[in-house]
């Protein structure tokens, strides 16, 4: 990959795109500044990432039931912020562990909460995975989720303690049904008041002090201790590691996996030592083409092309394609490529992609490459500096310029909608 | 909202191919497209199908379970068994003071003690003719009794939720033959996680509004459209953009095939086609893909809404009444068509509720739920499994059967390899006729 390639790929799979002019800026800059600032935000002066709920107003009613309006607005908030947030690495991360504990708003059903957790994640996205798994372990949203909130020494949930050891850090086949029975038991006694803004407590005579054993060792009894005995374990590092290549690099490979799990052990769990790794071994070529989801397509074509897409109209279009935001359909987190190449997926992108192009106001470059048949410039603008497929180019060449409301719109939406432009 | 037709025929010279069949023009696209990679490959799924529904003389060589049709109605929300198939028993009555359906009401069953909710009325005439059956006591061991859960373990067929795939995902994955064929497993708002495989594909429609090839009203629909199939072909040799590539003619096809079935399937009084607010559409339209006769080999259907904790005798009585309607209007609509004897049609629901009311009149997440199958190949006359009254677990209808045990008859009858798909063998207790 050449230097423009690179520092698009980074775009495309750690950022939210760039807008029209990033690419030229950054490329100047060159990858490994690019890398640095996107992964160390902290050392290059870059602002501070700013929750995207800051400020927002929740009137919820006593039964706790949140709000339409509200949680439009919400969604509203976290997609502009995406489309325009100066770290969007740390929001890109903050959306990888959106997806690894897949706490969804529609099970938590308490949108203050649910907004409260997604702030855990984007102030924790690049920290300590051993600090970030002890936060979510006593957050009120997950409690709710996994049923912590409800789990007492007379009668244990182990909902967490099997998802923590399953789903969160070891994956199974490294933990017993004992050993869920020991970390259910030891995480007893926490509550959510829900009458007093969903505050955490914790109440001794609802808690079971009783030493466990788990993972073989014993005197497990509290938060800390299941939490420090499940990370010590090696196949936390593994499948963390495992987790984040896929997800940004398309490529599990076993060798490079266990290459990135030595760096996320040598460097104590912290996550942006082994997040640097993952996006080097990248653009060190151990990246293949992956299919983009639909919040990252929506929010990258909306970066390209500064489209205006009303909140209802957008949330509408996600929806259509099958991914909501803040709603993972289960404890899995969100599903993978085969989902957004589903015959509805597509064709609520073909759809979506013709909003889009319609909302691109006029002076947009996206729209004057495309009246001119500037194939080159539209796929550059668009993210993709080395050019579209043959049979993308050949689609668009057969599109009259006219076609659509504006010179150029009919063959924006072609290329928003075409393969191209699903693959990262 | 540009139809195939128009499309082909402003297209010009292939019209013969839209009258011989929308899926046409697709598989054509991704014949010519699969034969420019890979010569020696075998004929797509979807171009076999197709071909079989235009040739009189179907290939008998095929295995018997080629073209079935399975039909899955997912009641979301955890139905009540104990209100939907009555027990002649003292213990009923005495757990259901105030919920209990008057003796009066009934729908009496042939050869069984039970008797049907009042609102099941049009579904005693399958019983009676031996196409109806049911299971009492049916679960997962370690379902939740968290719906989201509850619905991920059966979804799976398994309790185990590190899996995304679903137990018919992974029987489109194993009996998968050449590229995978969209329209062979379709979810009609509902149920689409049962689908998601690792190779196959489905159709998850959750509206008959979103799943449109939708452009703004200035532009000039069929050269876009026209410009979407273009960007398939040629294919390339990168499996991820391959895979975005094919995915346009399916849909593209999907489109046009089903477009109108799901917008016309409106039941009466609701013009919005599938959707939630119109639960019997989704079984019109069930009956129409069949007679399609596009090779789909599986259908889940969503009804929401049986978390009946308040209010339930008003609530589950016209929620019974849909599930009655639609499933007996789609049985007379196959019998009708003659494609009868290749459909069977099972319900299924994340768990059964308290045995004892609450004081809400409605009843809590339980444990053993009720599940029926509708078809000429259930073992009629009989209910299966146990719903043991006398020995509840904790307050609930204990779990008596697998419900891998009634998926793994189901997984034959499709044509397995039920097995493998499920993990481990599961013993069968003949709720279908072998």
């Amino acid at each position: 990959m050449d230097k423009r390639s690179e520092i698009a790929w980074l775009a495309r799979r750690a950022g939210w795109g760039l807008a029209p002019g990033e690419l030229d800026e950054l490329t100047t800059l060159g990858t490994g500044a690019v890398l640095d600032r996107l992964v160390a935000p902290d050392s290059f002066g870059v602002a501070p990432n700013e929750s995207p709920w800051n400020g927002m107003k929740f009137a919820v009613d006593p039964k706790g039931r949140q709000r339409a309006e509200e949680n439009l607005e919400a969604l509203n908030r976290w997609l502009t912020h995406l489309a325009t947030s100066p770290r969007p690495f740390e929001d890109s991360m903050a959306w990888f562990w959106h997806d690894h504990f897949a706490v969804s708003s529609a099970v938590v059903n308490y949108l203050p909460a649910m907004v409260a957790h997604l702030e855990l994640l984007q102030r924790r996205a690049l920290g300590n995975f051993r600090e970030l798994i002890r936060a979510v372990t006593v957050d009120a949203a997950m409690l709710v989720f996994l049923d912590g909130a409800t789990s007492t020494g007379r009668s244990p949930n182990e909902n967490y303690g099997r998802e923590l050891q399953e789903l969160y850090t070891l994956g199974i086949g490294n933990y017993t049904e004992a050993d869920v029975r020991a970390a259910a038991v030891a995480l007893t006694g926490y509550v959510v008041r829900r009458r007093d803004d969903w505050k955490v407590g914790f109440v001794p005579q609802r808690h079971d002090d009783t030493p466990q054993v788990l993972l073989g060792v014993g005197g497990v009894h509290d938060v800390d201790t299941v939490v420090d005995t499940v990370l010590d374990h090696p196949a936390a590092a593994t499948r963390i590691a495992g987790k984040m290549a896929a997800h940004f690099l398309g490529n599990a490979d076993p060798a490079l996996v266990k290459e990135l799990a030595g760096v996320f052990s040598d460097a104590s769990l912290e996550s942006a030592p082994l997040a640097r790794a993952v996006l080097e071994a990248g653009l060190a070529g151990e990246s293949v083409p992956i299919v983009m989801a639909p919040v990252p397509w929506l929010v990258q074509a909306v970066r390209s092309t500064s489209a205006v897409i009303e909140p209802r109209v957008a949330v509408a279009m996600l929806r259509n394609m099958g991914q909501m935001p803040g709603q993972p359909p289960n404890v899995g987190g969100y599903p993978g490529s085969a989902t957004w190449l589903s015959s509805s997926s597509t064709a609520a992108r073909f759809s979506a992609a013709g909003i889009i192009a319609a909302r691109t106001p006029d002076e947009a470059p996206v729209l004057a490459a495309a009246a001119g048949g500037d194939w080159a410039d539209l796929a550059d603008l668009l993210m993709r500096p080395d050019g579209f497929s043959a049979a993308t180019r050949a689609a668009l060449s057969d599109v009259a310029a006219s076609t659509g409301g504006r010179p150029g719109e009919g063959r924006l939406a072609v290329a928003l909608s075409s393969p191209d432009l699903l693959i990262a | 909202m540009l139809n195939r037709r128009q499309f082909l025929g402003a297209a010009g010279g292939l019209a013969g191919a839209a009258v011989a069949g929308g899926g046409v023009w697709a598989a054509l696209l991704r014949d010519s497209v699969e034969k420019s990679t890979s010569p020696g490959a075998s004929t797509t799924t979807t171009t076999s199908t197709i071909a079989a529904t235009t040739t009189t003389a179907a290939p008998t060589t095929t295995l018997p379970s080629g073209n079935r049709t399975l039909v899955v109605v997912q009641m979301a929300g955890g139905n009540d068994g104990l209100n939907t198939l009555i027990p002649a028993t003292g213990l009923y009555r005495d757990a259901r003071p105030i919920l209990g359906i008057p003796e009066t009401d009934l729908i009496e069953m042939s050869k069984t003690d039970y008797s049907m909710h009042p609102s099941l009325e049009p579904l005693g005439k399958w019983w009676e003719i031996g196409s109806m059956t049911a299971v009492e006591g049916v679960g997962i061991p370690q379902q939740s009794r968290s719906h989201f859960k509850s619905t991920d373990t059966w979804m799976a067929g398994g309790p185990s939720a590190t899996s995304r795939s679903g137990w018919l995902g992974r029987w489109m994955d194993a009996t998968q033959d050449g590229d995978p064929d969209p329209l062979r497993a379709i979810a009609l708002a509902g149920g689409g996680p049962m689908l998601v495989g690792e190779s196959s594909l489905a159709t998850v429609i959750q509206s008959a509004e979103a799943f449109q090839l939708r452009t703004t009203d200035s532009t000039d629909a069929e050269s876009l459209i026209a410009a979407f199939l273009a960007t398939a072909s040629p294919v390339s040799s990168d499996p991820a953009m391959a895979a975005a590539q094919q995915a346009i003619p399916a849909t593209v096809d999907a489109v046009d095939l089903l477009g109108e079935v799901f917008s016309e399937s409106a039941s009466e009084g609701n013009g919005r086609g599938v959707s939630r607010a119109d639960p019997v559409a989704a079984f019109n339209a069930a009956a129409r893909i069949i007679d399609l006769g596009i090779g789909t080999q599986v259908i889940t259907i969503g009804l929401n809404g049986y978390d009946t904790h308040s209010n339930q005798l008003a609530r589950q009585s016209e929620l019974l009444g849909t599930l009655a309607t639609g499933v007996s209007g789609f049985l007379d609509q196959i019998e009708a068509d003659g494609h009868a004897e290749n459909v069977l049609v099972i319900t299924m629901s994340e768990f059964g509720r308290r045995v004892g009311e609450n004081g809400s009149g409605g009843t809590d997440h339980g444990q053993g739920g009720l599940q029926f199958l509708f078809g000429r190949d259930v073992n009629g006359w009989d209910v299966h499994g146990e719903l043991d009254l006398a020995n509840l677990a904790n307050g609930d209808v204990p779990t008596k059967v697998d419900e891998r045990s009634v998926y793994a008859e189901v997984l034959d009858w499709l044509g397995g390899p039920t097995d493998e798909i499920l993990g481990q063998s599961f013993e069968r207790i003949g709720v279908l006729s072998a």
